[in-house]
């Protein structure tokens, strides 16, 4: 069985710092505080282990103060330009968990990788992008096939 | 949402075949022709993508003619989109910490 990857959806942006700056918000616990989590949540832990076959956990708090934590398991860390790591919803060790476990639709999306580059564009700033890739298991023993689609262009073309 | 519609859009035939829907409905044998597969192989992709809710068959004539459900791409596109909401507001928050960061560092090479 070979699992293969579909990109889902890529999103990007410039930021007004020098990616040694950015880069810090991505391995260093107390940067990664400052801003992880949706709006209005909190990030009251972060442990990290940012090296191949690393693995993080971070936690995220909502405003009623229930707590989440997720996993990152590192597949590629080179510094400064590129992070990719395997994301799940864990325990506060960085266990994976079932979803519904912790109220989450049983469909939330587990394995689920995300890669992250970042690169200098002009003096002082950053452009991070992030590509996030749905898990998908193939029978086919051949699937070497590397899908260039994107999923997200198909469903935004076809949804209009 | 469910894995069933990604694993169905996953194998590049199968993403083929919907993208040519898109254009308008076909038949089985017209599938076959434009996208160079074997029919037996279209009968079985196609069979994958309509138990995944991307495709509808109705009968014309003698032909079976597949269409797409746009509903479920939009189901679908509804559903990144949400992803994308969540990293979009993720970047937001960073910019925000960067911004902070800044004020804190001019304050500090100010005193």
């Amino acid at each position: 069985m070979t699992d293969r990857k579909i990109e889902e959806i890529v999103v990007k942006r410039v930021f007004d710092a020098p990616v040694t700056e950015v880069w810090k918000y991505w391995t260093d616990a107390a940067y990664v505080q400052k801003w992880w989590g949706p709006r209005m949540f909190s990030c009251p832990m972060a442990t990290l282990d940012v090296r191949v076959g690393g693995v993080s956990v971070v936690a995220m708090q909502s405003p009623d103060g229930q707590v989440f934590y997720s996993s990152w398991t590192y597949i590629t860390v080179i510094p400064l330009e590129k992070i990719e790591y395997i994301h799940n919803l864990a325990d506060k060790d960085g266990k994976t968990l079932d979803p519904v476990s912790v109220g989450m639709p049983a469909d939330f999306p587990q394995g689920v990788q995300s890669t992250i580059t970042f690169t200098k564009v002009g003096e002082d700033k950053t452009e991070m992008i992030v590509t996030e890739y749905f898990p998908v298991s193939s029978m086919s023993a051949n699937a070497k096939l590397g899908l260039e689609q994107s999923i997200e262009k198909m469903a935004e073309a076809f949804a209009k | 949402m469910n894995v069933q519609i990604f694993q169905a859009l996953a194998e590049p035939s199968r993403f083929s075949i919907v993208e040519l829907l898109h254009g308008k409905p076909r038949s089985v044998g017209e599938i076959g022709e434009k996208l160079h597969i074997r029919q037996p192989q279209v009968s079985k992709h196609l069979k994958v993508l309509s138990d995944a809710g991307l495709v509808a068959v109705h009968p014309d004539a003698q032909k079976r003619v597949y269409a797409l459900r746009p509903e479920t791409l939009k189901k679908l596109d509804t559903w990144l989109s949400t992803y994308r909401t969540l990293w979009e507001e993720r970047f937001d928050m960073l910019a925000l910490a960067i911004a902070d960061n800044k004020k804190i560092v001019g304050r500090k090479e100010s005193l």
